[in-house]
């Protein structure tokens, strides 16, 4: 294991809480969060379960980041470039 | 691109019946075929082994799931978010949970268990990982962990952690090879963190010293 990936997995560990939301309740409220989120009102306390979960679980990081960045965009840009492929 | 709709006009056309409902299904199958085909986009890495068709025709049956997925739940939707902000949701869990399982297909996780002598997988590469101020506490650290491993967790948390922290196989990989769901296997780390943590903390190892230590960064 490298540096960067040990760092990160300790910070993981030291941060764990007792209590922290599942997946599934990530997933019911990602698309409330992510829309507060583009409106800056996603600061509040309330939300906090959710950011944490976001910092340990990469699935769910993955398809939260995806989730905001695709609202940002404007229909025009919509289109991937999957010419590339 | 379909209409413009309004969160109200897309339950009540989707509740219609007749071309009225059928548009807004089309319509509907559109946006989450955008969904698929933007999240597969941005991990191409993962599909690697697949062409461009072939990757077309994923995204068209990820759309295809995820418009069953929110017609048998949109009687859940409460209208806390934009209507498309959270059909894209379903759309993005497929596509994703999809090109996860495409991961070095050829890989077999049962492998991975045995390839390691029991518990070398648990050794770092000290050069790397200790800085000579620090490396009595530094190799404590280290040490505490392997030991809390090897004799506070389950076989289950071990194997979980093992492949998803230090094989960095997807999560959706290990869901499906244990025939379980994503909490379970969360559930499972998240016991394996809750006891590394303990014992760390019980050595006198908090995350202040911790960031010390090891120059962590706060996220």
């Amino acid at each position: 294991m490298d540096k960067s990936k040990f760092q990160s997995w300790l910070l993981k560990i030291l941060e764990t809480q007792d209590d922290e939301i599942s997946c599934s309740l990530c997933f019911d409220l990602i698309s409330q969060y992510v829309d507060l989120e583009n409106d800056n009102k996603a600061g509040g306390e309330e939300w906090e379960p959710v950011r944490h979960h976001l910092n340990q679980c990469l699935a769910c990081r993955q398809e939260y980041e995806v989730l905001r960045d695709l609202t940002r965009l404007g229909p025009d840009e919509l289109e991937p470039p999957l010419d590339k492929v | 691109m379909g209409k413009v709709r309004s969160t109200e006009d897309w339950l009540k056309e989707l509740n219609a019946t007749g071309d009225l409902q059928v548009e807004a299904i089309t319509d509907l199958r559109e946006i989450l075929l955008r969904g698929s085909l933007y999240s597969l986009n941005r991990n191409l890495s993962d599909l690697a082994n697949l062409n461009r068709d072939e990757i077309l025709q994923l995204a068209e049956d990820c759309a295809q799931d995820a418009l069953m997925a929110v017609l048998e739940h949109i009687h859940e939707f409460r209208g806390e978010s934009k209507f498309t902000t959270w059909v894209y949701k379903f759309a993005i869990n497929i596509a994703l949970t999809a090109a996860r399982r495409e991961w070095r297909k050829d890989v077999s996780l049962d492998q991975l268990l045995e390839d390691s002598e029991p518990y070398e997988w648990l050794s770092a590469d000290h050069h790397d990982l200790i800085n000579p101020d620090h490396s009595l506490l530094q190799q404590e650290v280290w040490e505490t962990l392997r030991e809390t491993i090897r004799a506070e967790l389950t076989e289950k948390q071990r194997q979980v952690l093992k492949w998803i922290v230090f094989d960095e196989v997807p999560m959706d990989v290990v869901v499906q090879h244990l025939r379980t769901n994503r909490n379970t296997v969360y559930k499972m780390l998240h016991d394996a963190r809750i006891k590394l943590k303990r014992r760390l903390l019980m050595q006198g190892f908090g995350t202040d010293e911790a960031l010390d230590l090891f120059s962590l960064n706060k996220v």
